[in-house]
């Protein structure tokens, strides 16, 4: 099903991955990011890239769009490293300067970590490069309607994000338009430090607030005319089954994990790094 | 059977304004005792100049609005009573003016189902509500589009689709063309006269343009929250000095026909379109 996305950055392809069950794929990506957090070494780390690269393969989904998540990010990584390998206090003192001190355990735990988060950032990448953005809300929603007995609203939530979605081109629209307008009348935007550039866009950002909420306003009725009353007897067009696949995806996950448990007693009993 | 029937239905609100000296409240009588009553299968415009009270009318068909005083009757159902707000909102629907601000989801098909899916029909039927919606608007194909990539016309169209979804018996069209360019608004027309002639729908049309509402089968002149005027288009429009005082345009042709009258010239003051007035000029020619 190939639908007309203006933004996130869903890869419409048509994969086994793709057309899993999106409530599945979100409890794969948690499950994955909690796990990840018990691997401590290497050879857990080469598991867990196989097993990301056979997923990635499955989803034809090219590495490329993979990557392109971890650009993001790269400062965070960068800073990651350099707190790790000058702050960690060991015993195998490689150099020494001032404050800093760099050890072979500064070092191992930076890649350690740095592995880690590239890993967490290409798992995520993996959900929402295979999920459309409507399909991850149904999937919030559903996941969260347990807790609504604890006062989560589910369906709340997910109707923001619906709305959200829905309005970003149109207010990406107006943006456009009021800057050309102010443009017309001589407003600058390029030029100047930071702080000016910052000020001249005051004047983009009030009419924007102010049509945002006559917008909501609007919709607010729109929506009541058309009999909406929060998520009561509401029914769904799309009502969301597991399929075969999807218990093959659950039965690979649960495999997945005793993997890792065997790993990480085998690895501390013979203290592979 | 009547659709519609307002009895002395009156509107009230507080305005409060701001000035230097502090607030002021001023009270404001949108809609003034308004007695109208509309049939079932009939198609209606509403005009007005703006802050008439038109729009206020239009919110009180759909029980976005209760009157303070007078009822008002949609489909029999009273709309000061609070448990048929739900039945009164089904069997009316409405279309307001911004196509933009009144499509919730990211996707046609979606935002059609909406309005079935919070009345609580069973998905199969959703479903198959959905593509007749979409195929009576003309937009089937436009299924699994992002509204945001429409033009207009079909963002508006789209809105209609989502409210035929509901299976309303009747419409309320706030300015539905009043944010269209000129190939939007003749789309928006035909959908809206088509859905009146062949699927016996209620039209309820609110709207400044004359050729509009010219083709409606009545038309109400609301001014100040009073109706002022009612009639059959040909009734209400050749009266053009009394709709001019109301702060309204007359259509072209209607007001060509009355200036030339002014003239001298003999000519039928019922003229509203454009063939009408064409047929009267050719008789003039053969008779001169």
């Amino acid at each position: 099903m190939i639908r007309d996305i203006t933004i996130g950055q869903y890869y419409p392809v048509n994969s086994p991955i793709h057309r899993m069950d999106a409530r599945v794929k979100l409890i794969i990506t948690f499950l994955f990011i909690v796990t990840l957090f018990t691997v401590n070494t290497f050879l857990g780390y080469l598991f867990v890239v196989l097993c990301m690269a056979a997923v990635i393969k499955t989803s034809k989904v090219p590495l490329k769009f993979m990557l392109k998540g971890i650009k993001g990010i790269f400062i965070i990584i960068a800073f990651t490293a350099f707190i790790n390998v000058f702050m960690t206090r060991g015993e195998n003192i490689l150099f020494e300067w001032g404050i800093f001190t760099v050890t072979t355990e500064g070092i191992l735990i930076a890649i350690k970590m740095c592995i880690r988060l590239v890993l967490l950032v290409i798992g995520s990448s993996i959900l929402t490069l295979t999920t459309t953005p409507i399909q991850l809300t149904d999937a919030i929603e559903y996941i969260l309607r347990p807790f609504k007995k604890i006062g989560v609203p589910a369906h709340e939530i997910a109707m923001m994000m619906t709305i959200a979605l829905r309005f970003i081109p149109t207010l990406l629209d107006e943006t456009d338009k009021i800057m050309k307008a102010q443009q017309a009348r001589g407003a600058d935007f390029d030029s100047g430090n930071l702080l000016q550039r910052a000020k001249s866009l005051i004047p983009i950002l009030v009419p924007l607030f102010i049509s945002a909420f006559r917008r909501a306003d609007e919709l607010a009725m729109a929506m009541e005319a058309r009999c909406y009353h929060g998520d009561e007897n509401k029914t769904r067009m799309n009502v969301m089954v597991l399929k075969q696949s999807d218990y093959k995806a659950i039965v690979i996950l649960v495999a997945y994990c005793i993997a890792l448990i065997v790993l990480r007693f085998a690895t501390t009993r013979y203290f592979i790094i | 059977m009547e659709m519609i029937k307002a009895d002395n239905l009156s509107y009230e609100y507080i305005k409060i304004t701001e000035t230097e000296k502090g607030t002021k409240q001023e009270n404001i009588l949108a809609l003034n005792h308004v007695n109208l009553s509309i049939e079932q299968g009939s198609f209606v415009a509403v005009l007005g100049h703006n802050g008439s009270g038109k729009s206020t009318f239009a919110k009180h068909i759909n029980a976005l609005v209760r009157p303070t005083e007078g009822v008002l009757w949609v489909n029999g159902y009273d709309t000061k009573n609070e448990e048929l707000i739900w039945d009164i909102r089904q069997s009316a629907g409405m279309v307001f003016q911004n196509p933009d601000n009144q499509l919730v989801a990211t996707v046609v098909e979606e935002d059609i189902a909406f309005g079935p899916e919070n009345m609580g029909v069973p998905s199969e039927e959703i479903r198959k509500r959905v593509d007749e919606a979409l195929q009576s608007v003309g937009m089937l194909e436009y299924k699994e589009h992002s509204p945001s990539k429409l033009s207009g016309g079909q963002k508006q169209r789209i809105a209609i689709a989502g409210v035929l979804a509901m299976k309303p018996k009747c419409i309320v069209f706030d300015e539905p063309t009043a944010m269209l360019d000129p190939v939007g608004r003749k789309d928006v027309m035909e959908t809206i006269l088509r859905l009146n002639k062949q699927e016996g729908m209620t039209i309820i049309l609110i709207t400044h343009y004359m050729d509009e509402a010219v083709q409606a089968e009545k038309v109400f002149i609301i001014d100040d929250g009073n109706i002022v005027l009612e009639g059959t288009p040909k009734q209400v429009f050749p009266q053009v000095e009394t709709l001019k005082s109301y702060g309204l345009d007359v259509p072209q042709v209607t007001e060509t026909a009355y200036e030339l009258k002014k003239m001298g010239i003999e000519i039928s003051q019922d003229i509203l379109t454009i063939e009408e007035m064409v047929g009267a000029i050719c008789q003039l020619k053969s008779t001169i």
